[in-house]
């Protein structure tokens, strides 16, 4: 059995990372949150646009996605911010659902607080006692099994469905062959693919909402009343060669393998089953909201496989670019970790490819830093809404 | 002689991977077939797809052994194969009854 090291945590989950969380639970603390982070040894802030006259639905979701990142195998510890006192979603409510986890929280409101500075003191105290209480940590070994190994594709070009994104699928049969688990959002992506998921999935219940997740994505482009083409595929996905959809989509579904589908998740809930093999998640081809759904499921780690290059990199969950064209690779490569463009000219087999993003994906889990880390441009954090502002 | 990768032996499309191709340029194919010479009659960015054999207005273009849309025109083999001369068949609000 494979081992990573890792930082073992209360309810015996394993992180990849030990990252102390100053999380902003509205708009309105973003500024709270941004001062802590940067006063506070390693501190990560994660800040949004949410938490404010959502209808509930959406608030739901918002709720999802803040905890979820909080509960995250790779966060060590939470300071967590708010202001107003948002029914349903208030710091103490974040807190009620990280609680499970055993990891240390702290919540502060600004109002309760008599205003900025003081709640601005108080955060700053609480992030300076978690950051030295998580800094005794230790790496320990841990077995592979433990690992929620995330994937996306964002900036595809043909090359992504012919190279990066099937490489990505072995890579992934490597780890559900340790135990671990894979799991694939954006279901806008499966579009034309529905038969070749539901042929690997589980049970027919995984199969039903795996339909009815694409039928969902579908109606609100057709809501919307405007032709998909230009927003999906995307400009930069045709520049790239990609005409339809329907063709993204098939080089999209090939960054899992040929493992079964154990479960359908709404976005950014975590699984609920342990079983090795592929998991999918209900939501959006944007690549932010896309992979901060998969940290908020619980991903310690995550594939970005690239086209045209990308600089994505989720706050707390190491996300490693790998890209099949070679041109991109040489524009990108201070953002892009993995070139597996030998593909196309004999120099590597897709099994070579994919054993290479096992390998370095491995390499991170245990404390390897992606380039997108070492640059500290953590710039995807973002929240799929499923509501208006009210 | 360029060359062009095939996804699936039914293919209709091959896509150029290894390099962009010029107008009047021969080109082979690799992947899952390796039986097709052709001409090319438009110049192929990287990364673009060539037309492997005639295609009809209305007939399906294969990738993958699936439909990644339907010919808006005739289709030559040798053509530039984008979204000049195909059309996706899902997701199209632009169609839908209002």
């Amino acid at each position: 059995m494979q081992q990573f090291m890792g930082y073992r945590r209360a309810n015996g989950d394993v992180g990849a990372r030990n990252h102390l969380l100053i999380l902003s639970g509205t708009v309105y603390a973003n500024g709270v949150v941004e001062r802590v982070a940067e006063a506070i040894h390693g501190a990560v802030p994660i800040t949004h646009a949410n938490g404010r006259c959502q209808v509930a639905p959406d608030l739901r979701v918002t709720r999802r996605f803040l905890a979820g990142t909080a509960m995250n195998p790779n966060v060590g510890a939470v300071v967590i911010i708010d202001h107003f006192k948002e029914a349903g979603m208030t710091a103490e409510d974040l807190a009620n659902d990280i609680a499970p986890t055993g990891k240390p929280v702290a919540t502060v409101n600004i109002r309760g607080e008599g205003g900025y500075i003081n709640a601005l003191a108080k955060s700053t105290r609480y992030a300076q006692d978690f950051a030295r209480q998580i800094s005794r940590l230790q790496r320990e070994p841990a077995p592979m099994s433990k690992i929620l190994f995330g994937t996306e594709c964002g900036t595809s070009d043909t090359t992504s469905g012919l190279a990066s994104n099937p490489a990505n699928g072995l890579a992934g049969e490597l780890l559900i062959a340790q135990g671990g688990r894979m799991l694939m959002a954006e279901c806008t992506e499966w579009m034309g693919c529905e038969n070749w998921l539901t042929d690997k999935a589980a049970s027919p219940e995984v199969a039903a909402a795996i339909i009815a997740g694409v039928q969902h994505m579908e109606a609100r482009a057709l809501a919307s009343g405007e032709d998909i083409r230009g927003s999906q595929p995307t400009g930069d996905n045709m520049a790239g060669g990609l005409t339809t959809i329907e063709e993204k989509s098939m080089g999209a579904v090939k960054k899992i393998g040929d493992s079964p589908i154990i479960e359908h998740l709404e976005v950014a809930a975590a699984p609920t089953q342990t079983t090795p093999g592929n998991y999918v998640m209900y939501g959006p081809g944007m690549g932010a909201e896309s992979i901060s759904s998969m940290a908020a499921a619980g991903c310690q780690v995550l594939t970005f496989c690239t086209g045209g290059g990308h600089t994505s990199n989720h706050p707390i969950m190491p996300t490693i670019k790998v890209t099949g064209n070679r041109n991109s690779y040489e524009l990108m490569r201070d953002t892009v970790d993995i070139d597996v463009s030998g593909v196309f000219t004999g120099e590597l087999t897709l099994a070579e490819a994919g054993q290479i993003i096992y390998d370095e994906m491995a390499r991170v889990c245990s404390g390897y830093l992606t380039k997108s880390e070492a640059l500290r441009d953590n710039n995807s954090f973002a929240i799929h809404r499923v509501g208006p502002s009210i | 002689m360029k060359t062009v990768f095939v996804v699936y032996a039914d293919d209709n499309v091959g896509t150029a991977v290894l390099q962009p191709i010029q107008t009047g340029d021969s080109v082979a194919t690799n992947g899952e077939r390796s039986d097709i010479q052709l001409t090319a009659r438009a110049d192929i960015a990287y990364g673009h797809k060539i037309a492997l054999l005639d295609i009809a207005a209305g007939a399906t273009v294969r990738k993958y052994g699936l439909s990644i849309g339907s010919a808006t025109r005739d289709i030559r083999a040798g053509d530039h194969v984008h979204a000049h001369n195909v059309e996706s068949n899902r997701g199209r609000g632009d169609l839908a009854e209002r």
